[in-house]
């Protein structure tokens, strides 16, 4: 059989992606991830963060299995880093199908830090509080950000706890008590939606959004117009991350973000060579017709 | 490695087949493949209908309309009085089901006042949002061309706003201001390259989002790459010692 560039089979294709792939994440080789200075202002400005008695970070995951892979690692590396400088906070989603990874990523990063320091706990209620899954959208948002007292709209977490009685809600009043507030999603309309709302006629809490790779365009139309002050960016934003950690922390473990970067940029190098021989097959048929 | 529940092994055996079965279509539509993309959906779906009931309707309506959050200690006192207030929730309850009189051709009016209602609520809603969400971007648009570091210019910052600059009047152009070059009539040059590079600025865009959908397609793979490699084949080898311990097989 004669072999033609233009007529490889698409199989053949995803077999040299998935080999890839695979080689990097099966040796398990960490290569250190590209600076990336939308990354750095979300790390900085959560290092700015202060823990005070009556203030939190609100985190709000608007993901679910469909963009698992990308917020998964950002929302990971942003709860170590807000439990390893002990600044208390609250998660909250209006996506349903994000429900149960609220209350698996904090307790599961928790399960990790106090592995690494056996002398130190986090607890849950003091250090991070999980708000569920609310229904409402726009309208949730509004309820709170008007109300003088949150715990009056929020009520109960998702376990079913008074808010009044959890030790991260003492002093907690209006917005001005929510320090930052940081969501990720693959959704731009729940981002629209914060964006459009989540603030008071006096204050709006600074925001920091976590994406997927599609979404990277459309964010940065709010970096540029200062409605958002950090981004991370699919897994490289969360390898990026992760990356301003080690240099904070320098003793803690290796996470997935960085494993899975490393493949990510072996994938994209296959791609780029696949377009340039596309390209290259193409140019010669087209002189063999000529 | 920590012992693994019998349930964790299942659910992640389970997961594993999944995904092997939505990726068997990249090598051919199959039946086992159509089988958990229909499962997956009906999953979704059914989420869809019981998360806003579990943590919704019940525990923030229902429960505390019919008094269910109430508890009463063994010395006979309550934890707190109902409020017989809470009664009024049924009207917009009620208001809300007359959605579902659009299924008849003689009550479909009454939907139409649900609706009404709702477009109402929407659009008050969206002009504010409008504001707090077109408004800053607008601010953020008008950019100083020549930016100043000190006592000097900042040359990468002063190409950075002209180009946004540049791009922003051209593809404007290209949209709002374009004129059909119709045959005898007499067109700007400028203009027509003008509006020419706000069609190619616009191309690089198209491409930015093409290349980032791609390395978006390719984080999903890897996450359920790294799944199968490690999640499910130690789930695989504890299933496997799990059913060997059970069989007395050494």
């Amino acid at each position: 059989m004669k072999f033609s560039l233009d007529a490889i089979d698409r199989r053949f294709v995803y077999l040299l992606i998935l080999i890839a792939l695979v080689v990097p994440l099966a040796l398990e080789v960490h290569l250190t991830p590209a600076p990336m200075k939308s990354a750095k202002k979300f790390f900085d400005i959560i290092e700015q963060v202060k823990p005070e008695k009556g203030k939190f970070v609100l985190l709000v995951f608007d993901f679910g299995p469909n963009s698992k892979a990308e917020n998964f690692p950002q929302s990971e590396v942003v709860v170590e880093h807000l439990l390893r400088r002990r600044i208390p906070f609250a998660i909250y989603s209006q996506y349903l199908q994000a429900e149960p990874l609220l209350e698996s990523i904090p307790a599961g990063v928790a399960a990790r830090l106090s592995k690494e320091k056996p002398a130190e706990s986090w607890e849950y209620g003091k250090d991070w509080v999980n708000l569920g899954f609310r229904v409402g959208g726009a309208l949730f948002i509004q309820g709170l950000v008007r109300s003088e007292r949150m715990a009056e709209v929020l009520k109960k977490d998702a376990r079913g706890n008074d808010i009044t009685s959890l030790p991260l809600f003492d002093g907690v009043t209006s917005i001005k008590s929510i320090s930052v507030l940081a969501q990720f999603s693959s959704l731009t309309g729940t981002l629209e939606t914060i964006l459009q709302f989540f603030q008071s006629s006096e204050y709006r809490p600074p925001l920091l959004h976590g994406c997927t790779s599609i979404t990277i365009p459309a964010a940065y139309v709010f970096m540029n117009s200062g409605q958002m002050s950090g981004l991370l960016e699919g897994v490289a934003g969360a390898a990026s991350y992760s990356a301003l950690l080690y240099g904070e922390y320098p003793g803690r473990e290796p996470d997935r973000s960085t494993l899975m970067m490393t493949g990510l940029g072996v994938a994209h190098l296959v791609v780029i060579a696949l377009v340039l021989l596309g390209n290259l097959a193409a140019w010669l048929s087209s002189r063999r017709k000529v | 490695m920590t012992a693994l529940s019998t349930w964790t092994i299942l659910n992640i055996l389970v997961g594993g087949i999944a995904t092997l079965a939505i990726f068997s279509f990249l090598i051919k539509e199959n039946s086992f493949y159509r089988f958990f993309e229909h499962l997956y959906i009906g999953i979704a779906a059914g989420f869809g209908i019981i998360l806003p009931i579990k943590n919704f309707l019940w525990p923030k309506i229902l429960e505390p309309m019919m008094g269910m959050d109430i508890v009463q200690f063994p010395d006979g006192t309550y934890s707190q009085e109902y409020n017989p207030l809470l009664l009024l929730y049924v009207a917009p309850i009620l208001f809300g089901l007359l959605f579902y009189t659009i299924y008849s051709t003689r009550f479909s009016w009454m939907a139409k006042l649900v609706i009404g209602l709702l477009l109402g609520a929407s659009g008050g809603m969206a002009f504010e949002g409008f504001f707090n969400y077109v408004i800053p971007q607008l601010e953020g648009s008008f950019k100083p061309l020549i930016v100043f570091d000190g006592a000097s210019i900042d040359l990468m910052q002063s190409f950075n706003n002209a180009l946004f600059v540049f791009t922003l009047l051209s593809v404007m152009y290209y949209f709002f201001f374009s004129f059909q070059l119709t045959p005898g009539k007499k067109i700007s040059r400028v203009l027509v390259g003008v509006s020419a590079s706000g069609r190619w600025l616009m191309m690089v865009c198209f491409g930015a989002y093409f290349g980032s959908t791609v390395m978006a397609r390719m984080a999903l793979l890897v996450e359920r790459l790294q799944f199968l490699l490690t999640d499910w084949s130690a789930a695989i080898y504890a299933a496997a010692a799990q059913l060997g311990a059970h069989l007395g097989v050494a």
